[in-house]
């Protein structure tokens, strides 16, 4: 039994570890290859290397069938010559435009009720600590009742921002909180406010600055999920430009499969670009919970 | 700076008494301590005097400016945490600039004063610092010069040392200590360190359960310490129990002149220091315990009457002879009594 | 990060919160600006939860009980009749739990370990490890189909290998568009959340306790057995609970492999049908549930709830 336990535990452990991560990337990576590929029926895809998959995703060629390629808006008129105009994809724009629009509802509600929570004691703490923190209506269940609730709005960008906003909120609530836990928070407090600050004015100028690295990690967080969200976009989208979780959707669903892979390797690149900048920002990636 | 007065602060968490009828006056420049275990409502004094805390009962004033009611940060106080809480989004010069940047203090006029007390504080040149970057000592020394930038007309400190090594410690108490006597500050000092308190503050305030239990100088409060939790936490203590009668204060196994102390039973508080080794002396003892500690043997030796008490030996002269001789200096024997009140003297042998 | 809740701190927390307000209103002491404060602070989370969250589901309850279609009228309880009585409702609720709560248990049984050789291990490129463990975190439901159907569809590489290797046709051998298909979809959806609640819990484990084991001569699963797993137990049980919500409220997999019918699937199909009363009911009844084994789940066992 010792000898056992000393011989195959780790190596056992060890390779659920690999076998795990194998199944979680491998995918990840046959996409990526794929998206270059032009066409994929064998065991792996071939015909390499063209980039027409990502620049029909992107709507920069014309693609044959039904599917709309994606569409292009002018995002600014530069100063230069006659005026050089920059396009920017539309689906991208959008999304990034609405999660944007997500997480600043995100950081007004979400950093007040974190330092609420993490500096003051009173009672009901707990419950709204619990409510702040846990996503307790899933997408779906929030589409119907905005639909319900908001007919005319639910649809519409304004809709989206504000459903994103209560769907994400609770994971900027405890990346913040968990910043300000690791931060002697009533010292800093008092000490601003016997300099002469007021309570608002310490708030603004010393809590929140000081927990900057929290709010910015848990800003990107937001960020990104509300970008991916599908569930609650699926049910309140009408119409007009979609989100892109939806533009997802429609390439997977309808589109060919390299093609497909080169809409979702799109996206990766999106989550990598968010990630390297959350690491940029020295933060801790994904784990919101505090080590 | 100011005269500190708190009267008959009480104040009652839901269900529990912090404080308790505290009445303290702090006179302007003193630095009064507040000494006493943890839980004792040391820091829920000085919160009230910062404003973080308004009392159940009674007053705070600042001078004959009742602060009562006064927010912290129309209080003009200055604050000194043990975690130095400075701002770390700001640079050194910056966190002891803050203070006259909120009274609309012009840059360049702040910067040459945080320049100056930085300066002062032996610390000049680390202005442009991130506060991160410097060591615990530096750390509290920009907090204390964060706080004394604007002048305060009190100084708070609250366990300002204990997060530091035994050795730094020292050397800033007395630092501290003759740089707050030179700017004449009025300051409450917090702290459970006994020697602390005793080589920081002109005065001592013994607090216990919420309780002041004696206000004097460090000498009074060891010497002469009001009742028997005063003489435990304030240094060592064997407290022997004796009856006074006809001028004599009779311990059991020696008898004293007692001349004034009440008749009748008698609590009597002896310092390790009362007692003396001496081949002459009157008092066979055993020796049960002993502590060597460098400079002298910290000694447990059993009285005649099976009494425990404690005192130091010269290592030079003891042996490993159990049985030692002491002698018993009357002068140092202090009567008081375990029931008496917190604010009265207790009963001293003269000399 | 740990919370617990009491329902019966509801009522004296409510009753307490209107006792604050006269305080609040004109505050005299430190202690009311203080309360003045924590009002402040809660109230723009507050509305956006009355806005975004608890009006629009008062919305669904109302249409839930309502009589006619599209509009809230009357007061009937036929629609929760309906997915009381109908065979029909009674199988997709039988299927949503079976199928989450069986993913739920293989994605924790999966992220034990996998915590703890990234937590306790010292592995070679730890920092990229858990770099790819949390990846699919971001990933939405529809990505994490794609995924399985890269690997196990039609077209998916490995069905290709199994095909070539068996001789048999590519479409015969493919699983993705299946049950055990989604059920892998959803595995891949919940074992990288579950890893990152365990690797929380294991942030927390004491180190010296597992070390005093091991030097008076516990082997490395002794360690776990009886040191260890005490202490993540309560991690464990925060997992299985937010896993099994997580599983539960997977959809946009669903809208890609649609081999099982569960809860959000119908009830996407009753808003297409334009079944608005029985929609509204499933969502009211999905909510009560889950708000309610959370509830239950955080008073009655020591969990710790993160995400």
């Amino acid at each position: 039994m010792t000898a056992l336990s000393r011989r195959f535990g780790r190596p056992a452990v060890t390779l659920v570890l690999l076998v795990t991560v194998t199944f979680l990337i491998a995918p990840v990576a046959l996409t990526i290859v794929g998206s270059f590929a032009r066409e994929w029926t064998g065991v792996f895809p071939a015909g390499f290397v063209t980039f027409r998959n990502w620049a029909e995703v992107l709507g920069l060629a014309d693609s044959i069938g039904s599917q709309r390629s994606m569409g292009w808006d002018p995002l600014v008129v530069l100063p230069v010559g006659d005026g050089l105009t920059l396009m920017a994809p539309a689906e991208l724009l959008f999304s990034v435009g609405l999660a944007l629009g997500g997480v600043l509802i995100n950081l007004v509600v979400g950093v007040p009720i974190a330092y609420a929570v993490s500096r003051y004691e009173f009672r009901g703490k707990e419950w709204v600590n619990a409510v702040s923190v846990l996503p307790l209506v899933p997408g779906v269940i929030l589409g119907v009742a905005f639909l319900r609730a908001y007919p005319v709005l639910s649809g519409t960008s304004f809709g989206l921002i504000v459903g994103y906003s209560l769907l994400k909120a609770p994971f900027m609530v405890m990346a913040v909180q968990s910043e300000f836990e690791s931060m002697p928070l009533r010292q800093l407090e008092e000490s601003a406010r016997s300099l002469g600050a007021s309570w608002p004015r310490t708030f603004l100028t010393v809590v929140v600055p000081n927990a900057r690295s929290g709010i910015v990690s848990g800003a990107i967080i937001c960020w990104t999920l509300a970008a991916a969200e599908f569930n609650f976009s699926y049910v309140v989208w009408a119409k007009g430009t979609q989100p892109l979780a939806l533009f997802l959707q429609r390439h997977i669903s309808n589109s060919t499969f390299t093609k497909a892979a080169a809409a979702v390797s799109m996206f990766f690149c999106i989550v990598v670009a968010i990630t390297l900048l959350l690491q940029a920002f020295g933060t801790r990636g994904f784990d919101t919970r505090g080590t | 700076m100011a005269r500190v007065t708190i009267d008959s602060v009480r104040k009652v968490y839901d269900d529990t008494v912090a404080v308790e009828n505290v009445s303290l006056t702090v006179p302007d420049g003193e630095i009064l301590g507040l000494l006493g275990p943890s839980g004792c409502g040391k820091t829920t004094t000085l919160r009230t005097v910062a404003g973080f805390e308004t009392p159940t009962e009674g007053t705070v004033a600042f001078d004959d400016e009742d602060v009562t009611h006064v927010p912290p940060e129309d209080r003009n106080i200055g604050l000194v945490f043990q975690t130095y809480a400075l701002f770390d989004n700001m640079t050194v010069g910056e966190n002891v600039a803050f203070g006259l940047k909120m009274r609309g203090v012009d840059p360049a006029k702040r910067r040459a004063r945080a320049e100056e007390l930085l300066e002062l504080l032996g610390i000049g040149g680390l202005s442009d610092r991130d506060p991160q970057t410097l060591s615990g000592g530096q750390q509290q020394r920009v907090g204390l010069a964060r706080a004394l930038a604007i002048e305060p007309r009190v100084l708070l400190l609250d366990e300002p040392m204990t997060g530091l090594d035994a050795k730094l410690k020292r050397r800033l108490r007395n630092e501290l200590g003759e740089l707050l006597d030179e700017l004449g500050v009025t300051a409450l000092y917090v702290t459970h360190d006994q020697a602390e308190a005793m080589s920081m503050c002109d005065r001592i305030a013994v607090m216990n359960d919420g309780h002041v239990e004696q206000v004097g100088t460090p000498r009074e409060v060891y010497e002469r310490p009001a009742n028997a939790f005063v003489a435990d936490f304030v240094g060592t203590a064997n407290v022997l129990d004796g009856v006074v009668s006809d001028g004599t204060l009779d311990l059991g196994f020696e008898r004293v002149p007692a001349a004034g102390a009440p008749e009748g039973p008698a609590t009597v508080v002896a310092r390790p220091e009362a007692f003396r080794a001496d081949s002459d002396g009157e008092i066979p003892v055993a020796v049960t315990e002993r502590t060597y500690q460098g400079d002298h043997v910290r000694a447990t030796v059993t009285l005649p009457d099976e009494t425990a008490v404690t005192l130091r030996l010269d290592p030079a002269t003891l042996t490993d002879d159990e049985n030692v001789r002491l002698t018993l200096d009357p002068t140092a024997l202090h009567v008081t009594d375990v029931d008496v009140e917190a604010d009265s003297d207790g009963a001293v042998i003269p000399n | 990060m740990s919370t617990s809740g009491r329902i019966a701190d509801v009522l004296p927390a409510v009753r307490g919160a209107v006792e604050d307000l006269g305080s609040v209103a004109v505050p005299t002491t430190e202690r009311d600006r203080e309360r003045r404060r924590i009002a402040a602070l809660c109230a723009p989370f507050a509305v956006l939860l009355v806005v975004a969250g608890v009006y629009p589901l008062l919305e669904v309850v109302r249409i839930s009980v309502s009589v006619e279609r599209f509009e809230t009228v009357g007061f009937t309880l036929s629609a929760y009749r309906t997915l009381v009585t109908d065979p029909y409702y009674r199988r997709v609720a039988f299927n949503t739990l079976w199928f989450a709560a069986l993913t739920t248990l293989v994605s924790v049984a999966l992220a034990v370990p996998i915590a703890h050789a990234l937590e306790k291990y010292d592995l070679p490129g730890e920092g990229l490890f858990v770099t790819l463990v949390s990846f699919p975190i971001s990933l939405p439901g529809i990505v994490a189909a794609f995924m399985m159907l890269v690997l196990f569809g039609n077209n998916g590489v490995l069905t290709n290998v199994v095909a070539t290797f068996a001789g048999a046709n590519p479409t015969d051998v493919a699983v993705a568009v299946s049950v055990p298909g989604l059920f892998l979809a959803f595995v891949y959806s919940m074992v990288p959340r579950a890893t990152l609640i365990l690797r929380g819990t294991y942030a927390e484990v004491e180190e010296a306790a597992e070390e005093a084991a091991q030097a008076l001569g516990a082997t490395p699963l002794q360690t776990f057995r009886y040191v260890t797993f005490p202490q993540i137990r309560p991690g464990i049980t925060g997992a299985l609970i937010l896993t099994f919500r997580t599983g539960l409220a997977i959809f946009g997999t669903l809208i890609v492999i649609q081999t099982l019918l569960v809860w959000t699937l119908q009830l996407d199909r009753e808003l297409s049908a334009g079944a608005f009363p029985v929609a509204g009911a499933m969502a009211t009844v999905y909510f009560v549930f889950v708000f309610g084994f959370t509830a239950l789940g955080l008073r009655y066992t020591s969990a710790e709830v993160g995400l």
